[in-house]
């Protein structure tokens, strides 16, 4: 059984960058690499810590769609409540993480 | 031309993410691929344009694939520190059956490569003939040879009734000498058996003696060495076999080994030494030994038979023929008596009761109760072929002891091993948890023992896996006579992190 992360927990400055381009809307591996400028064998393994650490979590989108657009289904990843709370503490502590992967609120301001 | 190099880059692409997909762990494969090949169709849909894909957007793209590489390393990494977390959690059932099965099979193996126990094994084999006795005055009480040699020669060369065969031997004591030993050095010499050429095939062993290399090796008489002596004279050498010894004046040429105890004969002999009738049998008295034909059978009570000689121009020799069959029990023989002696011996030991109360009205499933005693069987049934197969490693291949010897060490280790064995295999028992058998940990001591009688006093273990807490009495009472398992419910499930799985 996975532990919940202590929201507190301070997170290293990549997986900081993966929890912010989740918030920002790139919840897919690939564009989240293109999106912090991560390499693959970075991002990945980051994300599953993430994961087990339940502040994310991942799905695979349905078949149905992915046949519509004539695509192999992609997994996507989500921030869970703990993940979000998390990153509202980092935030505070890499403040130049919000200006670097604005989120699509910011971006239209 | 365009279409081709699209084509190469994507093989390429492919090739690398099928190589990273060999290295990730073996459960995981089918999700990490899956997930890689949409991510790089995804990543190549973005980056082409007109259906080409720039020399930049290409690199993007073989980082991706290389990255997968540390990906799967990655999670190589993971999955082995979960396996080792899994691995120092110390006293699953799965790790106690294994170490006994490794235990097991190398006992087994020891036992087909030490030497000792091989040649244990062939001279098991080994039997006297049935229906052989041993013919002395029936007054002799002391087994002292009194049989002379004319009165064998006499007996054999008359058909007799209930005989079909004889042979004799005398023992003498000889000083024996080879290349590099001189036993003249010894005033003692060696007990030489001085016996008709017919002795063995008499007691029925197939002894083929090796021809001889030349003719004039023809009239050397045949030797065969005791266990004992070829043990203690030769080390145990097999080479010895065809080399030539001498007994006094007389040159012998070394046959064979005769493993001890395989004859019920009585004399001290370190070798017999067999010669022709014609030849040597020599003056003095000695000991007969008699092939019993079914009429002389017939005649046979408690072990032995009457025998009246007949001689003319003498009064009849009152003579009794006492069987000479002295079988050794087989090692299984042995073990299972070493196993009963352990089972009688266990409560004196250990507690042979698994009678356990459950302070909870928890009920385990009939599935896991099933699994719990299938555990202790295949303990205890791994464990008996472990003691019988070491202590014979130990009895015959380690210590070098003749037969006799070797077969009461192995009695011995067969008894102390049995007797543990199953004491730890029962109170191994005791001490796993019912739902999961891993073994119990943490104790703790609750209570005071001055309180015992007023309070609980004792020590509480606790199954890793969070299913139960062990409450083991300092000093059983009528109240607490035993151990009692407290099965726990779920809320007490985030104590354990890593729970076993159930």
């Amino acid at each position: 059984m996975a532990q919940g992360k202590n929201p507190d927990t301070k997170l290293s400055h990549t997986a900081a960058m993966i929890l912010q381009a989740l918030d920002a809307g790139f919840v897919y591996g690939f564009s989240i690499m293109e999106m912090t400028g991560l390499p693959s064998g970075t991002v990945y393994p980051a994300m599953r810590r993430l994961e087990r650490d339940d502040l994310i979590r991942s799905q695979w989108e349905k078949q149905s769609i992915a046949d519509a657009e004539q695509r192999p289904p992609r997994k996507y990843y989500k921030l869970t409540a703990a993940g979000r709370t998390t990153l509202e503490s980092s935030r505070k502590r890499y403040p130049l993480l919000e200006r670097l992967i604005p989120t699509d609120e910011e971006r239209t301001v | 031309m365009k279409n081709t190099g699209n084509l190469l880059a994507r093989a390429l692409n492919l090739g690398l993410l099928a190589g990273a997909w060999l290295v990730v762990p073996g459960g995981e494969r089918t999700e990490w691929w899956r997930e890689w090949r949409a991510e790089l169709w995804q990543g190549r849909r973005e980056h082409e344009c007109d259906g080409r894909v720039s020399w930049a957007s290409e690199r993007t793209l073989i980082n991706f694939c290389l990255g997968a590489y540390q990906d799967a390393l990655c999670l190589r990494r993971l999955n082995r520190r979960v396996r080792s977390a899994h691995r120092v959690r110390f006293g699953a059932a799965w790790q106690c059956i294994t170490v006994l099965a490794v235990l097991l099979a190398a006992s087994y193996t020891l036992m087909h490569v030490l030497p000792g126990v091989r040649a244990k094994r062939s001279l098991s084999q080994v039997a006297t003939r049935s229906g052989l006795v041993l013919i002395k005055s029936v007054n002799n009480e002391d087994s002292l040879p009194t049989i002379s040699s004319g009165q064998y020669r006499a007996w054999k060369n008359r058909k007799q009734e209930f005989f079909d065969g004889l042979a004799f031997y005398r023992i003498t004591k000889e000083n024996v000498s080879w290349q590099h030993y001189d036993s003249s050095r010894d005033r003692a010499g060696w007990g030489v058996a001085r016996a008709s050429s017919n002795f063995f095939t008499l007691l029925g062993f197939p002894v083929q003696f090796k021809d001889s290399a030349s003719s004039s090796d023809a009239d050397i008489p045949s030797l065969v060495l005791s266990e004992r002596a070829w043990r203690r004279e030769f080390g145990a050498n097999p080479d010895i076999v065809g080399s030539q010894m001498m007994l006094g004046s007389l040159v012998a040429r070394i046959v064979g080994v005769l493993p001890e105890g395989t004859l019920g004969l009585p004399g001290n002999v370190d070798a017999w030494l067999l010669e022709s009738d014609s030849k040597a049998i020599p003056v003095g008295a000695g000991y007969v030994v008699a092939h019993l034909t079914d009429s002389g059978r017939s005649r046979m009570q408690s072990g032995s038979i009457q025998i009246t000689s007949y001689a003319p121009y003498r009064s009849p020799d009152d003579l009794l023929g006492t069987s000479i069959q002295r079988e050794f029990p087989s090692s299984r023989t042995v073990f299972l008596f070493a196993v009963m002696l352990a089972l009688l011996a266990l409560p004196a030991i250990t507690s042979v009761s698994l009678a356990e109360y459950s302070v909870s009205l928890h009920e385990i499933s009939w599935v896991r109760r099933v699994y719990r005693w299938s555990f202790l069987a295949a303990k205890i049934v791994l464990v008996l072929p472990i003691v019988y197969f070491g202590a014979i490693d130990v009895g015959y291949g380690f210590t070098g002891l003749d037969t006799i010897h070797a077969m009461y060490t192995q009695l011995a280790l067969s008894v102390f091993g049995c007797l543990f064995g199953l004491s730890w295999a029962l109170t191994d028992q005791l001490r796993r948890c019912p739902v999961c058998l891993e073994r119990v940990a943490h104790p703790a001591r609750v209570g005071q023992y001055s309180r015992t009688f007023l309070a609980w006093s004792g020590t509480e273990m606790m199954c890793t896996g969070g299913h139960t807490l062990l409450h083991v009495p300092a000093l059983p009472t009528s109240w607490f006579s035993t151990q009692r398992w407290m099965f726990l419910d779920p809320s007490w499930k985030f104590l354990f992190a890593d729970q076993v799985q159930d």
